[in-house]
């Protein structure tokens, strides 16, 4: 059975639509990553999932019942603030929990132990507000960015213990728009335009879509020759990249601006490829390619 | 013209936030700042806008009216609206009110249409490229952007790196800070910082090699203090080499300098 | 130069709050200090006894607003109508001619102390000040601070408290939490009842002690009377906090509501001295009607039956302000229709 599922869940607000008939399983010891650009929908996606806003259509259950306080328990949930109160110490934080929850309180993770959580540096807020979102031991957690901004080891250390709770049997839902983040998850789900637009692996959601690479000694006019012809050009190291971009196209416009190069044709990055997705959903977004992975 | 600190240090007080620090930023290229919370990449930025004074070490810099420097989470005047933000730092500058390079900035952003729209009102990507082209206005020979895409999708993220790379193209010289490693790539020389000090330094690509002994990649780590998860598996980092080895990205080798330097735990 | 101040000139434009504290509160000053601040009290109510009662509230001069006439009061009686704020002057009209003051209501006092003596046809009265014969300003303002201090704890404080909940972005992690919408707002409210209710036994324990105020009235009405007040000002702050997301707009808006009450509430002048243009809102204030409870039951030993107005406006504000402040509250922490969505059938 899975611990969470949606069901063509819409959630509109006035005549927008913020979340398209989306469905979403995540199974229990699964890490599920949300992906998305900003009005995605992956924000109004996990507060229909919290209960914290009600979907316009479409059903939402969590261990196979409607959510209600009785779910609540059952719930563990890092904001992407952390949602800690910063005026207390981390055991204070961790008795407040417990108590709303009618657990006894865990204690503070390394390097937490003193202190007012607002004076600690970021790598333990983060570790704290995770130990007080399993102290209770959920069988959902959701998580918003939850190792944003710490130190690569620091940000390894938490996924050795978000894997952990996976393997204990929780469901664990992920939303980031990061990389680094995206590639810890079993299974991703990227979101344009309120609608699931791709769905699998890394491999998966990059699906057929390609990016042309620009290798040259003139990065720079090769650069500014692309971006002139409106080509959607970015950078890497030396090398000039452009998702969802013909190959031949770029090679007459480069060769117009006497810019010599050597083009290739490689796999598209999850960046890559969410950008394609995502474009023509926001505003000034880059030119658009196809669609990797639509369904 | 290449800026930049050599043997930099700065101290608060007591504190070390700085030390033994050696960045060249060269005019036409990106350089980046990597690191988490507390790795000092605020302040080494704020150095290199001339804001903070070295406590040792030498700092080259161009005149103040050639730098641009873009505070994290800033992106204007709140309470602006885009056409007057950027009419207030043309003429802070000493721009014409009307230069063809603010409308330059707004077409390549994007930003045109949102002209009359209060700063505020903006969304966050919208709000970063206003910032980041606050800071493009005066055309600055050195470019400081502290963290200007965190918190924003990969969609404007990709724009904003568009916008910069653009700068970057026309001959100025780009440092930029992000906590994250996926950033760095971006940039034709990356430093990744960690409580103050230098963990590891190059061009992205070539760091790689840097790394003492091999990755391997495995389902049961030997050692779990040399291993971290990479999805359903594990990466553990054999000091001593192991033919196994697989290729490490950016990450493994920023990891496996945290271990090497004794980090774990930390920020 | 130049570029600076064009740019701060637009963004005070657009601040409103700023701008509306700018104008608005020397504006407001102005107004009060203009029509309000009269402390020459042109209407005092009075009360006149005895048998002569008639003959002798005829000859009063205009100011005195003869509300009582009674042939068969006694001195006893005046004092009583007096203490249970009837009227300020009673005038005991039995030789030898006694005028009896309330030297709780200072200003109306003076104003009448000037008045009687020549204006009156029938020779040189007696004129008695009771229950604050000295005309003691400690006597009348210290009750009146028990009540400011109390609305300052409790709007500035609470609001600040809940708002930072928003702010911070723990208010939605409550919101996940198995805990009941009351549980919360209970919860949240509790200690600052109990802040309150500790400042309030400090400074009245201070004042009674400090400045010789006397008490002379029930403990059980002053009470009760506190209560009433600090549930009323209490919900005020929730229902700032819920109006307000950053603790720098509860603050702005707090003090928004603290000067008309400090101005207005009749703690510094007479609200027999406003018009009517701005005495209605002392009227919604629920500082007015507490200053009424403790100036009575301090100075005057009044009786819980004379403060039947001020005890009924008291609850009457205070469940207003608190439930507009909990519905508001709940709305944050069971968004609209969350029912809604535990019933599969409705939401489809």
């Amino acid at each position: 059975m899975s611990l969470l599922e949606a069901r063509s869940l819409t959630r509109r607000f006035g005549s927008f639509t913020a979340v398209d008939g989306v469905d979403l399983t995540v199974d229990g010891g699964e890490i599920v990553g949300v992906l998305g650009a900003n009005g995605a929908g992956k924000t109004t996606l996990m507060r229909m999932i919290l209960g914290l806003l009600r979907p316009s259509s479409g059903t939402v259950l969590l261990f196979g019942r409607p959510p209600s306080r009785g779910t609540r328990r059952s719930i563990g949930y890092v904001p992407q603030g952390m949602g800690l109160y910063r005026d207390l110490t981390a055991a204070e934080n961790l008795a407040f929990a417990a108590a709303a929850f009618g657990v006894p309180a865990g204690p503070p993770p390394p390097g937490t132990e003193t202190g007012l959580v607002g004076r600690m540096p970021l790598g333990p807020q983060r570790r704290l507000a995770f130990a007080v979102a399993r102290q209770h031991h959920p069988r959902l957690l959701v998580l918003d960015e939850p190792t944003s901004g710490v130190a690569p080891l620091t940000r390894v250390r938490l996924w050795d213990q978000i894997r952990e709770q996976a393997a204990a049997g929780a469901a664990i839902l992920v939303t980031t728009h990061y990389m680094d983040e995206a590639r810890q998850a079993d299974r991703l789900v990227l979101l344009a335009g309120g609608r699931v637009v791709g769905e699998g692996r890394e491999q998966d959601i990059v699906g057929e879509a390609t990016a042309v690479v620009v290798h040259t000694g003139d990065w720079s006019g090769a650069f500014a020759a692309l971006e002139a012809a409106g080509l959607a050009a970015s950078l890497a190291g030396r090398e000039v990249r452009l998702p969802g971009a013909g190959p031949d196209e770029v090679r007459r416009t480069l060769a117009a601006a006497g810019v010599a190069a050597d083009i290739t044709s490689a796999p598209a990055t999850l960046e890559e490829a969410m950008v394609l997705a995502g474009a023509g959903a926001g505003p000034g977004a880059a030119a658009v390619g196809g669609v990797p992975g639509a369904r | 013209m290449t800026w930049g600190v050599a043997g930099l240090a700065v101290w608060f007080g007591a504190r070390c936030a700085l030390e033994g620090i050696d960045l060249e930023v060269p005019e036409g290229q990106i350089t980046a700042v990597v690191g988490g919370d507390g790795a000092g990449k605020s302040t080494l930025l704020r150095v290199m806008a001339g804001l903070v004074p070295p406590s040792r070490g030498a700092v080259r810099l161009p005149d103040r009216r050639q730098l641009g420097y873009l505070p994290t989470r800033a992106g204007g005047f709140g309470d602006l609206t885009v056409e007057e933000n950027l009419e207030f730092v043309a003429s802070a500058a000493r721009l014409h009110r009307s230069t063809p390079r603010v409308d330059e900035l707004l077409q390549r952003t994007g930003l045109a249409s949102f002209r009359r729209r209060l700063a505020r009102d903006l969304s966050g990507g919208m709000r970063q490229k206003l910032g980041v082209s606050l800071a493009l206005l005066p055309s600055p020979r050195l470019l400081v952007l502290d963290e200007p895409t965190t918190g924003i999708d990969p969609v404007s993220r990709s724009d904003l790196w568009r916008l910069i790379a653009a700068a970057a193209a026309q001959g100025t010289a780009v440092l930029a800070s992000s906590a994250y490693l996926d950033e760095a790539e971006r940039a034709a020389w990356v430093l990744v910082l960690h409580e103050g000090r230098t963990l590891v330094a190059g061009p992205p690509a070539e760091v790689t090699g840097t790394l003492p002994g091999a990755v391997v990649e495995v389902d049961a780590p030997a050692d779990p203090a040399r291993a971290w998860r990479r999805g359903s598996r594990w990466r553990e980092w054999r000091p001593e080499g192991d033919p196994a080895a697989v290729a490490p990205g950016l990450e493994d080798v920023v990891i496996v300098a945290s271990l090497a330097a004794g980090a774990e735990g930390a920020g | 130069m130049q570029a600076m101040i064009r740019k701060e000139f637009r963004q005070l434009r657009r601040d409103r709050r700023t701008l509306a504290l700018m104008i608005v509160v020397p504006l407001l000053l102005l107004v009060v200090f203009g029509y309000v601040a009269r402390f020459d009290v042109k209407e005092i109510p009075t009360a006149v006894v005895g048998v002569q009662a008639e003959a002798v509230a005829a000859l009063l001069p205009e100011t005195f607003d003869v509300r009582i006439v009674d042939r068969a009061g006694s001195r006893a009686t005046a004092e009583d109508l007096l203490r249970r704020s009837r009227a300020i002057i009673g005038v005991v009209a039995e030789p030898p001619l006694t005028i009896l003051v309330d030297g709780s209501e200072m200003f109306a006092a003076q104003s009448a102390l000037r008045r009687t003596g020549s204006a009156l046809p029938f020779g040189e009265p007696q004129v008695e000040i009771l229950f604050n014969p000295d005309l003691s300003t400690a006597a009348i303002m210290v009750p009146a601070l028990i009540g400011m201090v109390l609305t300052a704890v409790g709007t500035v404080i609470t609001s600040l408290g809940v708002v930072r909940e928003r702010q911070e972005g723990t208010l939605e992690q409550l919101a996940v939490m198995p805990l009941r919408p009351r549980d919360v707002i209970v919860g949240k409210i509790a200690p600052y009842f109990l802040v309150g209710v500790i400042d309030m036994a400090v400074i009245t324990a201070a004042g009674l002690l400090l400045f010789d105020v006397p008490f002379r009235g029930s403990w059980l009405v002053f009470i009760a009377g506190a209560v009433l007040f600090l549930l009323a000002v209490l919900g005020m702050g929730v229902l700032i906090s819920t109006l307000s997301q950053t603790q720098g707009e509860a603050i702005q808006l707090a003090i928004m509501t603290m000067l008309p009450q400090v101005m207005l509430s009749g703690m510094i002048f007479p609200l027999t001295s406003m018009p009517w243009g701005v005495r209605w809102i002392s009227y919604l204030l629920p500082l007015t009607y507490f200053i009424q409870i403790v100036r009575g039951v301090f100075l005057k030993a009044t009786p819980i039956d004379a403060l039947g107005i001020p005890f009924l406006a008291l609850a009457l504000l205070a469940a207003v302000v608190l439930s507009l402040a909990i519905l508001r509250f709940r709305r944050d922490l069971a968004p609209s229709g969350r029912r809604a969505a535990e019933a599969p059938g409705a939401a489809a």
